[in-house]
């Protein structure tokens, strides 16, 4: 775990808001290595979603230098940001944001639809991930056939399909109940077992016990970056 | 899974929203189609009529002279006694690279002459030729050719117009058939024929020898009345009129029946123009278009209504467009999160506005084109069809898909500029 696959040196993040200037993020810097799983955690309002974003390659900071895998995310064009995304990330976002007129497996394929592959690759693809998130029967029904859980499963399944080494989920047990949302963090736990790095913004504290590390932010600002304090490194959940 | 798999998923998804586009752009292209499919098979129907008239060019000296008409229309005047066509201007109209849309010349020198102390027009022309090119000359039954009169009520008429195709022609065929026995209309240069009303007026009968310019020629026969100039006419070879005016080789006036279904008149016309530039030529057709006022007023009334309704069509498809990317603004926001490029979000926008616009042509222009056969009798006051027309519908599909695109930029421009991370609710 010696290769550090994000660097975030001095990211800082001001927007307006209704005409008032709001400093999202100040001055953060931390390194995450290939292989973590990383949940940071904070109240409403403490930066975390903007420094998924930041993160995401979806949303410039004011200041600072962010790399992943050692590129410089804000250096490269939109078009060829968009590119790495494809290839470097899988995002699971808030409340599954699946596109509700495409089915299970559809909604897998849309990170390979502007891939090159043939439609029966993609097919072939999309059917392995579903499958491994155990919806190998629902494939073909659309967003408001499955349960909530479901949903996340495929949510997840999307994120995985094009093979990114980065994960980057937003609360993504925010809408599961307890039950269903530790399955998911299961999950979570078996793709980060498998090798892939896992970035995770949460508001559980429940899930923490998932994920190897655990980052802090309150006002924008990281007060914390303690690995084993605020939960120790824990093994799957019995 | 393709990109156009997501955009008609998308389109079937929002069906009614799609049905009103569709409607919208729908009713402009059926406007332009019905008042653009209107104008033209009246355009066709009024050359069908000139091409039947026979004689539908005319070139005459580039100057003012005697006034010549043909079935109430006024042509131009023609020049005589100070400058003529020539021979030459006739070979070199034969052999223009469009002659085969020509079907038959007539060149002929006019002149006056005294007649039993009567002034009257002489034309010189070949019998055959004039016969040819005007349809309603006949020779009184008291000829003894009469072989080549025949009856009005006998005779076969050209055939009609296939209403449902495009490619109408002119049947000349069927003209000749009327006069399958011209080749027995052969004057000798010492006869002419005399015209119904000049004839009647001084008792001329076949057979009768009439002085003109100090020779005699031998009455071949008298038209049968046809209310046209050539009542008050006598016809007489070419050579024989040159001969007796004293101006040998000169033309007056070359007429022509044209075929203007067997290529573009246009082009004849200029190419007529370009070879012999001190001739006046004069399209019946053209002149007939050009005077028909309920067509001007049609074409005036219907592009402003068509400029106006295909606006609003613009409109409609563009707000609608606007307001579903505005709709989709999280949708999208997922797609340029998991890698779509910018490029991919503008195309999935156009190719909306595109397969709507296709889809809103097919339909215009079966509407248009029902509208207009409906219509089209009612409003051109003639007996018309518009046909189906493949070139028609592809004009409406191109008019709709760029209505279309161009509705779909400021769309796209939308959906493009659109934060991603703003549109997740990231910040």
């Amino acid at each position: 775990m010696s290769e550090i696959m994000i660097s975030l040196k001095n990211i800082s993040k001001t927007y307006t808001s209704m005409g008032d200037e709001v400093q999202a993020l100040r001055s953060v810097s931390f390194d995450i290595f290939k292989g973590e799983s990383v949940s940071v955690m904070g109240h409403s309002g403490s930066g975390k979603s903007t420094m998924l974003s930041i993160i995401g390659a979806l949303n410039p900071p004011t200041s600072g230098i962010i790399e992943i895998d050692g590129i410089d995310l804000y250096k490269l064009s939109a078009e060829k940001r968009a590119d790495f995304r494809r290839e470097y990330l899988g995002f699971v976002f808030q409340q599954f944001q699946l596109i509700p007129y495409l089915t299970a497996i559809e909604n897998v394929m849309l990170p390979l639809t502007t891939t090159k592959r043939s439609n029966k690759e993609k097919r072939e693809m999309a059917a392995e991930v579903l499958k491994r998130v155990g919806l190998e029967k629902k494939m073909n029904r659309l967003p408001n056939q499955l349960s909530g859980g479901e949903q996340e499963r495929v949510a997840i399944a999307r994120a995985i399909v094009n093979e990114p080494p980065l994960i980057l989920a937003d609360e993504p047990t925010g809408s599961l109940d307890t039950k269903t949302g530790d399955e998911i963090m299961e999950l979570f736990q078996e793709l980060n077992e498998d090798g892939l790095t896992v970035l995770m913004v949460t508001h559980n504290p429940d899930n923490v016990r998932y994920l190897k590390r655990t980052i802090m932010m309150k006002d924008g600002i990281l007060f914390q970056d303690q690995d084993g304090l605020v939960k120790p490194i824990v093994t799957k959940k019995v | 899974m393709q990109l156009y798999n997501i955009i008609i998923n998308n389109l079937l998804r929002r069906k009614a929203k799609m049905i009103f586009v569709l409607i919208g752009l729908s009713i402009g292209i059926a406007t332009v189609v019905s008042v653009y499919g209107i104008v033209e098979t009246m355009k066709v129907e009024m050359t069908r009529q000139v091409s039947e008239f026979g004689v539908n060019v005319v070139l005459t000296p580039d100057a003012g002279g005697l006034t010549f008409s043909y079935g109430g229309i006024t042509l131009p005047e023609i020049m005589y006694d100070v400058e003529s066509l020539t021979e030459e201007d006739v070979d070199i109209v034969r052999e223009l690279p469009s002659n085969d849309m020509i079907k038959v010349i007539s060149p002929k020198l006019l002149g006056t002459g005294m007649v039993k102390e009567n002034k009257v027009i002489i034309v010189g022309a070949n019998p055959q030729e004039e016969f040819l090119i005007k349809p309603w000359l006949r020779l009184s039954d008291e000829n003894s050719e009469d072989t080549i009169v025949k009856d009005a009520s006998t005779e076969e008429k050209p055939k009609d117009i296939d209403e449902n195709s495009g490619d109408k022609k002119m049947d000349f065929e069927s003209i000749d058939l009327a006069r399958q026995n011209l080749e027995d209309l052969n004057l000798q240069d010492n006869q002419v024929i005399v015209g119904y009303e000049f004839a009647t007026g001084l008792n001329i009968k076949t057979g009768d020898i009439l002085n003109i310019y100090d020779k005699e020629f031998e009455v071949y026969g008298t038209l049968m009345e046809s209310g046209s100039v050539e009542d008050k006419q006598i016809l007489m070879n070419l050579n024989s009129a040159q001969e007796a005016f004293g101006r040998p080789g000169e033309i007056t006036v070359i007429e022509m029946a044209v075929d203007y279904f067997g290529g573009s008149e246009e082009t004849l016309l200029s190419e007529i123009s370009n070879e012999l530039p001190h001739a006046k030529v004069t399209s019946l057709r053209q002149e007939s278009l050009r005077r028909d006022e309920v067509l001007v007023r049609l074409v005036r009334f219907g592009v402003t209504i068509s400029i106006i309704i295909l606006l609003v069509g613009m409109l409609v498809v563009a707000l609608t467009m606007s307001n579903s990317v505005r709709e989709r603004t999280r949708e999208i926001g997922i797609f340029r999160a998991i890698g779509f490029r910018q490029y991919h979000i503008i195309k999935m926008v156009m190719m909306e506005g595109l397969i709507i616009s296709i889809i809103g042509g097919i339909i215009g222009y079966v509407g248009g084109i029902i509208m207009a056969r409906y219509a089209g009798p009612f409003i051109s006051g003639m007996e018309i069809i518009v046909p189906w027309r493949v070139d028609l519908l592809f004009i409406s599909i191109a008019l709709a898909v760029a209505i279309g695109v161009v509705s779909s930029i400021y769309p796209a421009y939308q959906a493009v500029k659109q934060d991603p991370a703003e549109s997740l609710r990231f910040i």
